[in-house]
């Protein structure tokens, strides 16, 4: 399998705060790969270092085959930054005209993109509107178009969902794995697990600039699978905690996420919870990446806010 | 390149289609020529008329000479070809005090324009003296002085006891015309009106001011626009700092240039109009000075300096956050434009001083002193070579400093940098 990004010991120190500590990962081609981490952890100084926006202090990072940087190479990458930005006074055709030209298409090739564009995406009455007449979720759509409208080999997405409603999620989810299909390889950054869980197949995740974890979902699920009971309830199931052979719980009111030491009995907890419950559904699982990512990062308090 | 062109081509559609670009253009002649309009009214509502002066006049004999001055000179006849003054002679009652208090109310009503007094001595510094109800017109000072000048040499020679003719006389007394040539280094010089000079250094250092600043200070807010607006990262997921910076200081170059082409095109209307309509002699100085040496020359500077101020306003915008911090980071470039706007004075009275050589070397200033030197002398051509060398290797320097310290500042929101921080980023 070939790699789409290699990253090989990055590092990038920002005055005394080092962000990026000694990062390797690759990415492969065709995948989608989620780049995880908590706020602060160094997803998005590594990916400026992937887009050639920051150069790193040390290390290597080749995208494509090549090195990061170069107008032909930056042509093939397609990036949607958290922060999302358009000009305020462009209108949308004109707005995605300029996106495209600037990732390399010929300028009417550009403007005939992006109005096809903004005709699937339900907004081509709207192409002679200023962007700063449009709805949050409408200027969502625009930036989105911006980033993929070159066909890009690889598409970064930095919190694409973030302040995002469940109908514009849903499009979007379904063009990101449509994008997939077609060949793009994909790094979704997020925090939120549930929708790394959904959508990739590999992933890296990152704590104080290093990489905690590494491997496929399913290898990673594997490794952390065994003790882990899902419950479902009525009563108060706060004293699991405090029950014999667990290190865990997740509680979600009437349900419970029960992380057991190794070894353990499944079956002496069930027992303990039905002296108490009312038990609705017991399963042995595999763990949640909400739940995993909890457990490798979540243990300190705090964050650094975003570098 | 191309994404540097693509970018200079959005920077110049979205200027140039908006209405308040047209606006603003098309403004700036319309303001100058209602200021002209106003003054041409100004004139109009005040026509010349003839000016009565009441001369107390102890000699006697002056008041007639006077007259006859007043008429060999141009400020003392009127386009009609009547005398722009008439001198009545007062008789004296009383003293010569006496006499002028009498007058003085008529002064008050506009009867009469001035009182002009001649002591009998003719006493250089105490024998003369001219009430009127407003001095600030200098125009009639002046006239008057001259004229009362020769006809006191003339009387004078007449008290003496040199035995001269009438047209003798005449001729010994007869105002010269002084008039002002500027040698040029390849031989030959021309004559040149130095106020038109002086006028047209003043409004080309006033253009390149407003280029260098307005302009100037325009790439700085794009780049803050585009830091708030979030639009930077986008950009520079496409494309260099380097490009898009070169992108946006030739785009707003761009605008410039349009505009200056609207302007360049009115003042050519205007330079056929005074061709056609007017003689063109009569304004061989203004014909002159938009000589095309000169302009090119004048053009040259321009470029020249909105090269280097753009470059400084770029790394304003890359350090400021919002549109007040670069008002605060823009206060040394705006002392740099000022120095040598406000030496101007001293600078065209001494344009060869070791000083406003030396200030026509320092490239933040050359634009401005270089071209204030060459509108009212000719510096030797290597003086001028070297300044557009300096000012050359200055905008390289610059401009590489911008685009390091844009690298980093591009992204930085919130927290305006310090100095020591911003010079960190410049070397990292």
């Amino acid at each position: 399998m070939t790699t789409a990004v290699s990253l090989v010991n990055l590092t990038k120190t920002f005055g005394e705060h080092r962000a990026v500590d000694g990062l390797s990962f690759d990415v492969p081609a065709g995948s989608i790969f989620g780049l995880l981490g908590r706020n602060g952890a160094g997803k998005t100084t590594t990916i400026r270092m992937i887009m050639d926006i920051l150069r790193p202090d040390s290390g290597t990072v080749a995208i494509l085959g090549g090195a990061a940087g170069g107008d032909v190479l930056k042509d093939r990458v397609g990036y949607l930054p958290e922060e999302r930005g358009l000009y305020p006074k462009m209108k949308l055709a004109d707005m995605l005209e300029f996106a495209g030209s600037i990732k390399g298409l010929a300028v009417p090739e550009a403007r005939r993109r992006g109005i096809a564009w903004l005709d699937r995406l339900e907004l081509g009455p709207w192409k002679d509107k200023k962007v700063e007449d449009l709805s949050k979720g409408m200027q969502q759509k625009v930036q989105f178009i911006g980033a993929i409208m070159s066909k890009p080999d690889l598409l970064i997405l930095d919190e694409p969902f973030s302040g995002m409603d469940p109908v514009n999620q849903e499009i979007f989810k379904d063009l990101i794995l449509e994008l997939n299909r077609e060949g793009c390889t994909i790094i979704f950054s997020t925090h939120v697990m549930d929708s790394a869980e959904k959508l990739c197949r590999e992933i890296a995740l990152i704590n104080h600039g290093q990489a905690v974890l590494k491997g496929t979902i399913g290898e990673i699920k594997k490794k952390f699978g065994t003790n882990t009971v899902a419950l479902e309830f009525d009563g108060d199931g706060s004293f699991l905690g405090g029950l014999p052979g667990v290190e865990k719980v997740h509680h979600g009111g009437q349900t419970a996420e029960v992380r057991l030491a190794q070894g353990a009995d499944t079956q002496a907890l069930l027992r303990a919870a039905m002296q108490k419950l009312v038990i609705r559904h017991f399963s042995v699982v595999t763990p949640t990446l909400h739940s995993i990512f909890i457990q490798q990062v979540g243990s300190e308090q705090g964050g650094n806010g975003n570098a | 390149m191309r994404k540097v062109l693509m970018v200079i081509r959005r920077e110049y559609l979205q200027s140039v289609t908006k209405k308040s670009f047209w606006i603003g253009t098309l403004a700036f002649p319309l303001v100058l020529m209602l200021i002209f309009g106003l003054v041409i009214l100004a004139h109009v509502v005040n026509p010349e008329t003839q000016r009565k002066i009441s001369f107390i006049d102890e000699t006697g004999s002056l008041a007639a000479n006077m007259t006859e001055a007043l008429a060999s000179q141009e400020e003392g006849v009127l386009s009609d070809g009547k005398p722009a003054f008439v001198v009545e002679s007062i008789p004296l009652t009383g003293t010569v005090e006496q006499t002028r208090q009498g007058l003085e109310q008529r002064v008050l009503d506009e009867e009469i324009h001035g009182i002009l007094v001649a002591r009998q001595d003719l006493d250089p510094n105490q024998g003369f003296g001219l009430y009127l109800k407003s001095v600030g017109d200098e125009d009639t000072g002046r006239t008057l002085r001259r004229a009362l000048q020769s006809a006191v040499v003339q009387l004078r020679l007449e008290r003496s006891e040199i035995d001269l003719d009438r047209g003798t006389l005449d001729a010994f007394v007869q105002p010269i015309a002084l008039k002002s040539f500027e040698v040029k280094a390849g031989g030959g010089a021309t004559e040149k009106n130095p106020a038109v000079a002086q006028i047209g250094m003043l409004g080309f250092s006033m253009i390149l001011y407003i280029v260098l600043f307005f302009y100037g200070f325009a790439v700085a807010r794009g780049i803050i626009q585009e830091k708030s607006g979030r639009v930077m990262e986008v950009l520079l997921g496409s494309m260099t700092p380097n490009q898009l910076i070169t992108g946006k200081i030739l785009g707003v170059a761009a605008v410039s240039l349009t505009q200056m082409i609207v302007y360049a095109g009115t003042a050519w209307a205007a330079r056929i109009y005074i061709m056609l309509k007017q003689d063109p002699e009569q304004f061989r100085s203004i014909l002159e000075l938009v000589a095309p040496a000169r302009l090119l020359l004048f053009l040259l500077f321009v470029l020249l300096g909105y090269f280097l101020y753009t470059s400084l306003f770029a790394i304003v915008g890359a350090v400021s956050s919002t549109e007040q911090d670069a008002q605060n980071f823009q206060t040394p470039l705006v002392m740099m434009l000022m120095i040598p706007y406000v030496m101007s004075v001293f600078f065209v009275k001494h344009p060869d001083s070791p000083a406003a050589v030396a200030a026509s070397f320092f490239p933040p200033f050359t634009p401005m002193v270089m071209f204030m030197r060459i509108s009212v002398l000719t510096p030797p051509v290597w003086q001028i070579a070297l300044s557009i060398a300096l000012m050359l290797v200055a905008i390289y320097f610059t401009f590489r400093l911008a685009a390091k310290i844009f690298r980093i500042g591009s992204l930085m929101h919130g927290k305006r940098p310090t100095l020591p921080e911003i010079v960190r980023w410049a070397r990292s």
